[in-house]
């Protein structure tokens, strides 16, 4: 079956991200703009994934448990995991990794909330930095959590592999994200036989769903996802 | 040193010029954002290519009064607006951050 997945997308947790970006907010929107598997990828945390997890349920919508880190050399990957558990332990090392900087609410909301919108608390250090996990740290930790690794927005000249390292380095990567297609020259050479996919990337209500892509896939889910990407199995 | 002079004194283009006119007392020259949370001096300068709005958010948390974009590195539109918004202001030069970084060295304690 063809399913329509936005891979990317950031909530009121992330610190760029609106404050009405509850996961109720997102998932309702995206759901009515046509996305059938989702995946919410705060920057550094993982704290919204549960409110998440209850709100998908309730609304028909395969749901992919993301994490945006942002490595050591302040490269953006998506980070997508199968349960909730391999996401929130991901999100504890990520977060025991990430520079002592406080955030200052007054600037930057960082709230998580319950599937019914109330704010539940604040992560007290800025998630908008790099984490103390170099590109290949980062992707043996993903692995061992049975996670998927996508380099996030390769055509964008800030916050991306290329954009970080003058190049995209050999690694196993299971798919890269372009908010382009066909990926820019700038993005230099790419890996052979590395799918390609489009997310929305939304931090604000109209941006969600601003993009996605069709997979081929026996049923929504992260398993289906896995497989479709390893197949390729990506309609244009 | 202060802010104007970087226009007045090193020929500098100001691209975001609603800014507090006031000293500098020191500068920084890094592209890692992470690196410039930790280590920029206080009331400084940040000597860069980072052109994007990330590079505000930065400024405005480690305290960075001015960001020199070099190699003409053009700003994207949102950063722009994020430096009015928070009084950060924006020059760019031709130069490269070595070229830059000697320059602003050289008049950095003059009064």
């Amino acid at each position: 079956m063809k399913v329509r997945a936005d891979l990317h997308n950031h909530s009121c947790l992330s610190p760029c991200g609106d404050l009405s970006m509850s996961p109720r907010f997102l998932a309702e929107t995206a759901r009515s703009r046509g996305i059938e598997m989702i995946a919410l990828s705060d920057h550094n945390s993982a704290r919204n994934l549960p409110a998440m997890k209850e709100v998908c349920a309730g609304l028909n919508l395969a749901l992919i448990y993301g994490i945006e880190v942002t490595s050591l050399e302040e490269a953006h990957i998506l980070c997508l995991f199968e349960t909730l558990d391999e996401a929130m332990d991901m999100g504890k090392l990520i977060y025991l990794n990430l520079p002592d900087i406080k955030n200052d609410p007054k600037r930057f909301d960082q709230v998580w909330v319950d599937a019914d919108e109330n704010i539940d608390g604040n992560v007290g250090k800025w998630l908008g930095s790099g984490v103390n996990l170099s590109l290949d740290s980062l992707f043996i930790e993903v692995k061992q959590r049975n996670g998927l690794f996508i380099p996030a927005h390769i055509d964008r000249a800030m916050m991306s592999i290329p954009s970080q390292l003058g190049f995209l380095p050999p690694m196993d990567y299971d798919a890269l994200e372009s908010t382009r297609l066909p990926v820019p020259a700038s993005a230099g050479p790419l890996p052979e036989g590395v799918p390609l996919i489009q997310n929305s990337d939304a931090h604000y209500p109209q941006n969600i769903a601003q993009r996605s892509t069709v997979y081929e896939m026996e049923a929504p889910g992260f398993q289906g996802l896995k497989t479709a990407l390893k197949n390729r199995a990506i309609y244009p | 040193m202060t802010i104007k002079d970087l226009e007045t004194k090193l020929g500098f283009t100001c691209l975001q010029c609603e800014y507090e006119e006031g000293a500098i007392e020191g500068a920084y020259t890094s592209d890692l954002l992470s690196d410039v949370m930790a280590n920029a001096p206080s009331n400084s300068v940040l000597i860069t290519i980072q052109a994007h709005k990330n590079t505000v958010a930065v400024s405005t948390l480690a305290d960075v009064k001015v960001i020199l974009l070099c190699n003409k590195r053009i700003p994207e539109d949102d950063m722009l607006e994020a430096g009015r918004k928070e009084g950060v202001a924006i020059f760019q030069t031709e130069k490269n951050q070595f070229e830059a970084s000697c320059l602003i060295g050289s008049i950095l304690n003059e009064k």
